[in-house]
């Protein structure tokens, strides 16, 4: 039981934090069709801007700033960057972010070395929400779900509520009517790609300080982040937070769960059979729980590619 | 024709003679290129002449690497299989992985089908680390070269020409396939899919085939490198690998055959060269790469296909001094990216934060191409911002003319311009 | 008792909710040059797309030689001796117009993984495609990328393009569209040649290239066959005219 619940808040907390790094990419594409390779490097470039300004102007200062910074970059590389190769076709897109991605690691390298940071989060944050079974949960994961949650309503309440979400969405369906409407377009690309890239950047900023902030955090969470918007649908913002939230969840249970197949062919007298197979019949669910959202990936892209909540075509 | 066998008649010329009087690391370098170079053009192969973009091609190359290893382990248990002959399995599993996971892959296509490969080269990474029969766990798999046929293959020249051999036959293999009815149906695939299915060609089932010899010959390529390293691990599946081959093809140019084994030979050069003299030389591809694809979309090997392609119809000496003036420009901008980046890096490293721990705080002199500076000085920072200012100006003003010159070579190639 | 070659009874097809054919029954005989007519957005390209298996209709029978290809796929169909051209240009803008043409030869030809020998020695393939290339006259663009093409010299390669397999029942796409008189008429000649044998169905708009070429004309309006005839029977139909002239006033 103390497994079930613990594993349950990890996993919707990390399925949130998913969800705020996912949410600016599939944005992006399902707006402009590009797929941000470099989306997991903004949010890598938040969690370490965050880490420089917090150590002389502390952490709070450090959390504004970071998305604020990342998301000029992120407006600065549509303008200059993606603008010019559009013209060249998709793949050059697709190449030119996959250069930044190198490049935004490498960077970093750069300046803050091939190691951890001490990224630390503020002391006012640091106790217990509440103790379960005896262990103190940490407050700061539940801060972290409250900024993931705080972002979403924002989002949607901007995209379906105010003028400039309605121009947004109205440019993600026909750019080239609401061009016509008098919309200036590039500049709703500009900026979505910028906000997407804040985005990104407040979720570095914010799990930074808890998880560690390291040059390989645009890999790890790079390619996880693509399982989400594929699976969630590539351009729905809904389907992005029901897929992080089940790949969250998932990756939260499967690390404890030590059962592999031969076990459940145990329960119809194959067990012995199976484990005399090896191989992958005796892969433990928490070993391969890196490989079954790639699965699931892969399913969803030959099956459904709208995924969960995308449209179809 | 005769005309591109003459520097071909020179490399290989080259590459068969000079190896034996290179010290061992330009032999082992020299490896290095010939297995890269060979990926490249099999990656191409799927990428540049049918037009699908694959960003999970380490997995056909590690597939290879893992078989080959387990030939080689047969091998040395006893089995009386030619050494030389390793590489076939290689091009079986690569080939067998191909076929199924093109018959998939192919089911999509552009972005997701880009989307389909990353995740079955994802695939092979997460679960390699924890199947220790087939990839040797964590540690990955091990095995020695076994003598044969009266060569030991314990020398490194051994190696060398092997390799050599093998990659010769598959770049001659996959040449030759673009000259049959095959290699041209690819060509027209990638301009227009539809109209191929129209004219009565199966167009899924020709993926596939494409799918599977790119994946075949990228499984030498894996093959040759687990023959030459005599090991293997699960790292070979990572997407930097992956990564690697998609920026040596398109740093070389997808659009002419030789191009992907330019980029292979630019870059795997460039990181032999340079490794050792900068530890951001990744950063140095990283940003060659973005500035190739900016400036010239067809890669290196296509600016230079199309300069020979109109060398009748340009105007050389017109083109002489903006050309000059661009390559300077160029250069200046180079060194001070250079000098920037060096600077940074030595600035905040970790010897210089202790450099400045033991000067009490201050800003102790550092050392860059050997010469001191003084961090707060103007001079570190002006001095590049000058190299920058200057060579960006010298290429910005060769722009236009090189630009205006080029227009009047595209539009005299172009039959009357029809006017609708 | 001549006979039918394509057969369609009963078609329709709605994409989602919006219906774009009702009920269209249309029977091409055997050699003979069939036009289809109607105003804009009657559903004549969508009825194409359904013969040459780009979809499947939603209801309905569509029958080559007594053979069912509704619904099959386009390369099946080809095969199966059906081949159509394209309102919109569709030809591979990178490769020779030599090539563009051979492509086809070589499908007719059953080659179509050929992986071991050179095209360049195909002797017969590169014959036929000579022939076929002097055909619609494009001998002098042999070596030039089909994207470098005038207009009018890539509606010819679309033709020339569409006749390389082995079909026998052709489909052109408003083959004329956006010719001036001088071209049309090249074209009309053309297409005169090369159908001698074959069996033809075209859209049209130019009445006077359906008067010239046609046996019978079909006039489709809002989704179904309104009335089947000859040219001058149908110029002659009050309903047809009625469609016309309605949907002209009604625009």
């Amino acid at each position: 039981m103390e497994f079930f619940l613990i594993s349950t808040l990890n996993g919707v907390i990390f399925g949130l934090l998913l969800f705020m790094v996912s949410a600016g990419l599939t944005l992006i594409f399902g707006m402009m069709g590009v797929l941000n390779f470099a989306h997991a490097s903004f949010y890598m470039l938040g969690a370490y801007v965050a880490y420089a300004v917090s150590s002389t102007a502390g952490f709070w200062v450090g959390l504004l700033v970071a998305p604020v910074f990342v998301g000029i970059v992120g407006m600065l590389v549509e303008r200059f960057l993606l603008r010019r190769v559009h013209a060249f076709g998709h793949a050059h897109e697709l190449l030119l972010t996959f250069g930044l991605a190198l490049i935004v690691e490498e960077a970093v390298k750069l300046v803050f070395g091939d190691f951890p940071v001490n990224y630390q989060m503020a002391d006012t944050l640091r106790f217990a929400a509440f103790t379960v079974y005896g262990t103190d949960y940490p407050f700061y994961r539940v801060f972290m779900g409250i900024v993931a949650i705080v972002m979403f309503v924002a989002l949607w309440l901007l995209l379906s509520r105010t003028r400039i979400g309605i121009v947004v969405r109205a440019a993600e369906r026909l750019p080239q009517m609401a061009e016509a409407l008098g919309h200036n377009i590039p500049v709703v690309f500009t900026s979505v790609f910028g906000a997407g890239a804040a985005l990104a950047g407040l979720a570095g900023a914010v799990a930074g300080a808890f998880y560690p902030t390291n040059p390989n955090m645009a890999l790890e969470l790079g390619v996880i982040v693509f399982v989400v918007v594929v699976v969630g649908g590539l351009g729905s913002l809904q389907g992005s937070l029901l897929a992080s939230l089940l790949i969250g969840l998932f990756s939260s249970f499967a690390v404890g769960i030590d059962w592999s197949a031969a076990d459940l062919l145990a329960l119809v007298g194959l067990g012995d059979w199976a484990r005399s197979l090896g191989g992958l019949m005796i892969m433990q669910i928490s070993s391969i729980s890196a490989t079954i959202p790639f699965a699931l990936m892969l399913l969803v892209l030959l099956v459904r590619p709208a995924g969960l909540m995308g449209e179809r075509g | 024709m005769a005309r591109a066998l003459l520097p071909l008649a020179l490399v290989g010329a080259f590459l068969l003679v000079a190896p034996p009087f290179l010290d061992l690391g330009w032999q082992n370098a020299l490896i290095n290129i010939l297995i890269a170079s060979l990926f490249a053009l099999a990656f191409n192969l799927l990428a540049g002449q049918a037009g699908l973009l694959s960003f999970g091609h380490a997995a056909y190359f590690g597939v290879g690497a893992f078989a080959a290893l387990h030939l080689m382990a047969r091998i040395e248990d006893g089995l009386g299989f030619p050494t030389p002959l390793l590489p076939l399995a290689g091009a079986a599993a690569g080939l067998l992985i191909g076929l199924v996971a093109g018959f998939f892959a192919t089911m999509r296509s552009g972005v997701y089908f880009a989307l389909v490969t990353l995740a079955i080269a994802e695939l092979f990474h997460s679960l390699a680390p924890h199947w220790q029969g087939v990839f040797g766990g964590e540690a990955g798999l091990s095995s020695m070269r076994m003598p044969w046929g009266g060569l030991i293959f314990g020398s490194l020249i051994e190696v060398y020409y092997l390799t050599l051999a093998w990659v010769a036959l598959s770049i001659l293999l996959l040449w030759g396939l673009t000259r049959t009815p095959f290699g041209r149906l690819a060509l027209a695939l990638r301009d227009n899919e539809q109209r191929v299915r129209f004219l009565g060609y199966n167009a899924h089932v020709t993926k596939v085939i494409i799918f599977a010899i790119s994946a075949m010959f990228s499984g030498v390529a894996g093959a040759l490198q687990a023959i030459s390293n005599e090991t293997a691990n699960y790292v070979l599946f990572a997407s930097g690998v992956s990564a690697q081959v998609v920026l040596y093809t398109f740093v070389g140019g997808a659009t002419i055959f030789f191009g992907p084994a330019v980029g292979a030979v630019i870059f795997t050069l460039f990181a032999y060269l340079v490794s050792d003299l900068t530890r951001s030389w990744l950063l140095y591809q990283g940003l060659i790469f973005v500035l190739v694809m900016l400036y010239a979309p067809n890669g290196l090997g296509g600016l230079i296909h199309q300069h020979l392609r109109h060398r009748g119809q340009l105007d050389w000496p017109r083109l002489a001094r903006p050309y000059a003036q661009a390559t300077l420009g160029s250069l200046l901008v180079a060194s001070a990216a250079i000098f920037l980046i060096e600077t940074l890096a030595v600035v905040f490293s970790r010897d210089y934060a202790v450099a400045r721990r033991d000067a009490g705080g201050g800003f102790p002199t550092y050392e860059v191409f050997g010469l001191d500076w003084t961090p707060l000085s103007p001079v570190p920072w002006l001095l590049p911002l000058a190299l920058f200012t200057a060579g960006l100006w010298l290429v910005l003003q060769a722009r236009h003319p090189i630009g205006a010159l080029w227009q009047r070579v595209r539009a005299g190639s172009e039959p009357g311009v029809n006017p609708s | 008792m001549t006979q039918v070659l394509l057969e369609l009874n009963g078609i329709a097809k709605s994409f989602g909710s919006i219906s774009v054919l009702q009920e269209v029954n249309l029977d091409v005989r055997s050699r003979e040059r069939h036009a289809v007519i109607g105003p804009n957005g009657a559903g004549k390209s969508t009825l194409f797309n359904l013969i040459s298996g780009m979809f499947a209709p939603t209801s309905g029978t569509i029958r080559l030689q007594e053979r069912a290809i509704g619904g099959l796929p386009p390369h099946v169909i080809n095969r199966a001796g059906l081949a159509r051209s394209f309102q919109i240009t569709s030809n591979f803008r990178r490769l020779s117009v030599f090539e563009n043409l051979r492509l086809g030869v070589l499908a007719r030809h059953g080659i179509r993984y050929g992986l071991f020998r050179p095209v360049s020695r195909m002797r017969a393939v590169n014959e036929e495609t000579a022939e076929l290339l002097s055909v619609v006259g494009l001998e002098r663009r042999a070596h030039d990328m089909a994207g470098d093409l005038t207009y009018s010299e890539q509606r010819a390669l679309e033709i020339g393009m569409t006749l390389t397999t082995r079909a026998n029942v052709i489909l052109l796409d408003e083959p004329t569209a956006g010719m001036s008189r001088d071209e049309t008429d090249q074209t009309v000649e053309l297409i005169r040649k090369v159908t001698t044998d074959k069996t033809l169905l075209m859209i049209e708009h130019d009445m006077s290239v359906v008067f010239s070429l046609c046996d019978r004309v079909s006039v489709l309006v809002y989704g179904s066959v309104l009335a089947t005839d000859t040219p001058p029977a149908i110029s002659a139909n009050a309903e047809v005219q009625k469609a016309y002239l309605g949907e002209e006033t009604a625009t």
